[in-house]
């Protein structure tokens, strides 16, 4: 590895259920001409004992575990980056920090930016270890979130996924080192889409897919004027972004080359450099912050990575700011990422008809609206069950204190 | 700006959304409709609008054009930002 500080480890929560994009499209009777354009296979749905605490302890636990004895002692930052909050005060980290089991010697925080706010963390995460005030800390990232969609989001149905990426920042890099100072960043005020209730998602569609392209622009150009020779196709052998869709991503790479690289055949560098990272965000659907990290875990589980290569990533969050970086993957990269299972447990998945996941939805639409006390019952659910997997569930409320358990 | 100028940007408009939208010929393409009526997805829309810039030689944000309610309303704007000059807003 060329860095000192970067990703020592990743891994991706992303739920027990799944529904087939074809035929969510088919049950909504939306036009199957544009499948080809939105590039989806599936969409991780969320049950009622999941949440973004549940989310994000099942993505995190197994990273832990991988450090063995001790390891969590050395986590002194924990961030929750998420637009799925439980509170307006008490955080999501407050309680994953409990189910995790990390020192209470460590920082907390839960952080927003949209799908932008994980990388911010991680980019502040990488200053403050690099800055030498605890050396060898770690930090620990977990960009979590749940849908809020229905028949009302239309065709962002069929994208929105659920789960949870967890990220871990150290000077041990063995998944990304990466690039000190090799970054861009592009920020500017619209209301592209938000989360203005606990029940409700907003978007005005072309607003947020340009405001995702001119940000991509402005955040590379930030990163050129950084970064002395940057170009975009000699520098980067691979590219993976927040993907909303994977046919947004698609476009990007097109707008990119055509302004960067205008000689290139198009199709075949797409092909190669990206669609890698597109493989677990089709068949997850778009995990908010944790999206560009599920996009890196795909790349590093389906790119040749036989050579260290440098890997460009762009992170948007809408309302809106983005970010342009890079780090450097190599085949220790793919080992560690590997050693996780993502794509087995993406395959475990049930999955779900049409008419189950409409029954689903008037209990998981209000899976983050405050009530005092409540109860789920697990036992219609018992079938989504890998006995393989020890996972924490969300039981219910007590005056407002939420309550989980692991099973 | 001349009524012959804003002729040519909504000609350049209507070719770029048939290249874009095969199906269609550019006397579909009539000022009342809006791209989503024509048939135009979001990536197609996407694709319009980095053609569009492309073609009129133009340096605007796509944010820009994130709400014309109609093709007339795009071809306004477009020569709003400079379309209809020479050399386009270069």
């Amino acid at each position: 590895m060329t860095g000192r500080y970067g990703i020592e480890a990743l891994n991706v929560y992303a739920g027990l259920a799944h529904i087939p994009v074809p035929a969510l499209f088919a049950g909504r009777g939306l036009d199957p001409a544009r499948l080809d354009n939105l590039m989806m296979r599936s969409r991780s749905v969320g049950l009622p004992f999941e949440d973004p605490v549940t989310n994000a302890v099942n993505a995190a636990g197994p990273l832990l575990d991988a450090l063995g004895p001790g390891g969590r002692d050395g986590i002194e930052l924990l961030v929750t980056s998420t637009e799925s909050g439980l509170d307006l005060s008490k955080s999501v980290a407050s309680y994953v920090h409990e189910y995790l089991g990390l020192s209470r010697n460590c920082r907390l925080l839960e952080v927003k930016q949209a799908c932008y706010a994980a990388t911010g963390a991680i980019q502040l995460a990488t200053g403050y270890l690099a800055s030498g005030a605890s050396p060898g800390a770690r930090a620990l990232v977990i960009g979590t979130d749940l849908a809020l969609v229905d028949a009302r989001a239309g065709y962002a149905e069929p994208a929105t996924g659920h789960g949870a990426v967890a990220v871990l920042v150290g000077d041990r890099p063995a998944v990304l080192a990466i690039d000190a100072g090799a970054f861009g960043v592009y920020s500017y005020e619209t209301l592209d889409s938000a989360r203005p209730t606990p029940e409700l998602d907003i978007a005005d569609v072309d607003r947020s897919l340009f405001a995702y392209l001119d940000c991509l622009s402005g955040s590379f150009a930030d990163y050129r004027s950084r970064v002395a020779d940057a170009d975009f196709l000699a520098t980067f052998g691979y590219l993976a972004m927040h993907t909303p869709f994977a046919g947004l991503v698609r476009a990007a790479h097109r707008k990119l080359a055509r302004e960067h690289a205008a000689r290139v055949a198009t199709e075949p560098d797409f092909e190669y450099r990206v669609a890698p990272s597109l493989i677990y965000p089709a068949a997850v659907g778009n995990l908010c912050s944790g999206s560009v990290y599920l996009a890196l875990a795909s790349l590093l589980d389906h790119a040749d990575l036989a050579a260290p290569a440098r890997i460009g990533l762009y992170a948007y969050g809408s309302g809106c700011s983005s970010e342009f970086f890079s780090g450097v993957a190599d085949a220790g990269s793919a080992a560690a990422v590997a050693a996780m299972g993502i794509g087995a447990h993406l395959a475990a998945r049930r999955e779900l008809s049409f008419a189950e996941y409409v029954r689903l939805l008037p209990v998981t639409l209000r899976a983050l609206v405050p009530e005092p006390d409540r109860t789920v019952d697990l036992a219609p659910y018992q079938d989504f069950r890998q006995p393989d997997r020890r996972l924490l569930v969300h039981t219910g409320s007590k005056q407002y204190h939420r309550l989980y358990e692991w099973r | 700006m001349t009524a012959t100028a804003r002729a040519e940007v909504l000609a350049t408009v209507r070719a770029v959304v048939a290249d874009i939208l095969p199906g269609l010929s550019p006397a579909d393409i009539a000022e009342h409709r809006h791209l989503a009526d024509l048939g135009a997805d979001s990536v197609d829309r996407v694709e319009i609008i980095i053609g569009l810039l492309h073609r009129l030689g133009l340096r605007e944000p796509m944010s820009s054009f994130s709400s014309p309610p109609n093709v007339g309303a795009l071809v306004d704007l477009l020569v709003a930002k400079g379309a209809a000059l020479p050399g386009g807003g270069r």
